[in-house]
């Protein structure tokens, strides 16, 4: 059975930063899909957060206006009697694993029914079944992969059977092929006449008909990109891979890897989750071992900055100014006046970083690891993640800002917009070898090289 | 000894070793065989000798010694230090017996977590009366450590890789040192404050307040858990009737 959800007059400011979401109304119909777009930061998440109750039981913020969970008002009904009816998946599907395998993930949620052990033992195989899950039953669901735990994650909201179903950035963690495969077991939810409401930045996967839109207030200009002066720095970078063998342990990810990397290009590393990416990434810079050779121009091993996945795990100083310049002697003022214009940090120099955004903290790690003045270039690792259009092409801009000053400028992303539209080469990495590599446009242009990674290019990608 | 299978994590983010004769004991068993095994932490260094070498064998017949040895290394610098201290302030038999103590405590529930997966032992405590929220929050709190040890390792990395901390080399620079410990210490509880926060809007998202939870699995009582049980009760008998009638050499 399917159910409304309504916000009258919505809005939400949290205790420490704020308005969260300005006065909203929305109103999804039993039946309808709809895909919720804006900018980071217009209250996407704190709109999904609300719909299904978690705003204002589990948050001590103000909340103005009404929601309705088909006839139960969220202020007025308990949390677990709204969670019987909306089943709620957010962005980050590693931080939502509550069992130790997969067979007592779907269980959790079906427990907290009060079923009997029987009806939980059937609706555990038919989750692990439609989404594809039954050889996993018995693994831990942190050792699966990206796509995988959503999907999980998207099988025990289902195994509940919600009337509604709110998804908050569902697709950010993913790489296409899982992007599509999950959008498609949503359209496959909607046509049997579920309510969705889906909170998500690449909004483009859903199309259709069928698919209504929301769009939050704020929107992003390329007017509203900075312009920063030329970068005061220059290179004439070039990195040797030849012969590499990487892996894990026993578990060999590339075998006899050559790569030729010239600095002037910004290159895209693309690949299913898990093929080693960032594996390739930390050997480049030096953090992992590796057997062959990976050297500048010169024969000596390249100065490589890697910004990592998650800029938390450098983040601890009490302000911006700080984060950039810690452990610094004497620091390249040109270049810390660049990084804060062009990494649009400038409006956040006294500011604790643990404030700022996502996208901010992930220009912040770039702008860390920039003040450092690596000798031949910047590693990338997942640059865009979970980011708007403003803060992709901030992210962008800098990118080709580095390549255009002869730097060596390598990102590992499954985001084949932002590399279709910042890469001047992408590299399609799959069964432990480069399956194409050539200039961005002609490799997304190769479906069968493609199809061999296991992945997919969007439609409107598609040459 | 074969290869152990250390498929999944046991509660507390040890390997969970498969293949054990004590992986489908029942928990509240195993939990009375670990608790009797460390009442031996009683026993005069002689006595105490004794016992754990015949622990040993049990963990040996259960599989699970390496697995033991392994979390007892991991406190190696632990021991170490209070070895070294008992030896010079008091004397060579306390330090001895003192580092026996801890690692046979460490041994001993080694044999349940490492047989044990985090529901199982929340079941165990749910039968031992602890609320269920509590039991729930516990075994989430074991299952997470490996986790927060893979993030530990990371942010020690990342740090590295930026210069915010070097590996440690001789006692010079201790306020560098010091704020070192800062650069880890800041991101680890950022990030772990972030997890525990998701997971639990993640519980409620699914109804974890209800007051309908019916669970899913049952404890089942098989004859090996009495004859656990039997053995693990007469060996604390053993093991109070041998202390109270030997000299403390403690």
């Amino acid at each position: 059975m399917s159910i409304a959800l309504r916000a009258e007059g919505l809005s939400y400011a949290y205790p420490q930063q704020g308005l969260g979401l300005a006065a909203t109304d929305f109103a999804a119909a039993a039946g309808e899909t709809w895909v919720v777009t804006g900018p980071s930061g217009c209250g996407k998440s704190t709109l999904a957060r609300c719909l299904a109750g978690l705003i204002p039981h589990l948050y001590r913020g103000q909340m103005g206006g009404r929601v309705w969970v088909g006839d139960l008002r969220t202020d007025q009904a308990e949390l677990w009697q709204l969670a019987e009816r909306v089943g709620l998946v957010f962005q980050n599907p590693a931080l939502q694993c509550l069992a130790s395998t997969v067979e007592e993930e779907l269980a959790f949620g079906l427990e907290n029914l009060g079923l009997p052990r029987a009806e939980i033992a059937s609706r555990i195989a038919t989750g692990l079944e439609r989404f594809g899950l039954a050889e996993l039953a018995g693994r831990a669901p942190h050792t699966l992969s990206g796509g995988e735990q959503q999907r999980l994650m998207l099988a025990a909201a289902l195994a509940r059977e919600p009337g509604a179903l709110v998804l908050d950035e569902p697709l950010s963690m993913l790489d296409s092929a899982a992007a599509t495969q999950f959008v498609a077991d949503v359209a496959a939810l909607a046509a049997q006449g579920a309510t969705v409401v889906v909170c998500e930045h690449r909004d483009a996967y859903f199309h259709g008909g069928a698919v209504r839109r929301y769009a939050m207030p704020g929107r992003w200009s390329p007017a509203d990109l900075p312009h920063p002066p030329p970068l005061p720095l220059t290179a004439e970078a070039e990195v040797l891979i030849q012969g590499l063998a990487l892996g894990h342990g026993e578990r060999r990810l590339f075998a006899n890897l050559d790569l030729r990397l010239r600095g002037g290009e910004v290159v895209a590393l693309v690949g299913r989750n898990g093929v080693g990416k960032t594996t390739l990434l930390r050997a480049l810079a030096g953090l992992h071992p590796h057997g062959g050779r990976i050297a500048a121009a010169d024969g000596a091993r390249p100065e490589l900055g890697l910004m990592f996945q998650n800029p938390d795990w450098q983040i601890f100083n009490p302000t911006v100014r700080d984060e950039m310049r810690y452990r610094l002697a004497s620091p390249d003022e040109a270049l810390y006046a660049w990084a804060l214009q062009a990494l649009g940090l400038g409006a956040y120099e006294q500011t604790p970083p643990l404030l700022l955004s996502e996208g901010e903290k992930k220009r912040l790690a770039l702008a860390i690891l920039l003040m450092r003045r690596p000798r031949h270039g910047v590693l990338l690792d997942e640059p865009t993640l979970g980011q708007d259009d403003g803060h992709r092409a901030i992210m962008g801009g800098a990118a080709r800002a580095l390549a255009g000053a002869g730097y060596v400028v390598i990102a590992a992303t499954h985001d084949l917009d932002w590399a279709s539209r910042y890469a001047d080469r992408l590299i399609l990495l799959g069964r432990g070898r480069v399956l194409d590599d050539g200039p961005t446009a002609e490799v997304l242009g190769h479906p069968a090289a493609w199809r061999e990674a296991g992945l997919v290019v969007p439609p409107w990608l598609r040459a | 000894m074969p290869r152990q299978r250390r498929a999944r994590l046991g509660a507390r983010g040890l390997a969970l070793v498969e293949d054990s004769p004590l992986r489908w004991a029942d928990p509240r068993a195993k939990l009375a065989l670990s608790l009797c095994a460390s009442l031996a932490v009683m026993l005069p260094l002689k006595q105490l000798a004794v016992f754990m070498a015949a622990f040993a064998g049990l963990l040996l017949w259960a599989r699970l010694l390496p697995e033991a040895a392994r979390q007892v290394w991991r406190l190696k610098w632990i021991l170490l230090a209070l070895f070294l201290l008992d030896w010079l302030l008091v004397s060579l038999d306390l330090a001895v017996i003192i580092t026996l103590r801890l690692a046979l405590l460490a041994g001993a529930f080694s044999l349940f977590f490492a047989s044990t997966m985090p529901g199982e032992l929340r079941l165990a405590l749910e039968w031992l009366r602890l609320p269920y929220r509590y039991a729930f929050s516990l075994s989430l709190a074991f299952q997470s450590l490996e986790l927060l040890g893979d993030e530990w390792r990371a942010i020690l990395e990342a740090q590295q890789a930026r210069g915010a901390w070097t590996p440690p080399t001789g006692w010079r620079n201790l306020s560098g040192r010091l704020r070192d410990l800062v650069s880890l210490t800041v991101p680890a509880i950022t990030l772990a404050a972030k997890r525990a926060w998701s997971m639990t809007e993640a519980a409620y998202a699914r109804g974890f307040d209800s007051p309908h939870r019916q669970p899913y699995r049952r404890l089942a009582w098989r004859p090996l858990d009495t004859w656990l049980l039997i053995g693990s009760v007469a060996a604390m008998a053993a093991l109070l009737i041998w202390r109270y009638t030997t000299a403390w050499n403690g």
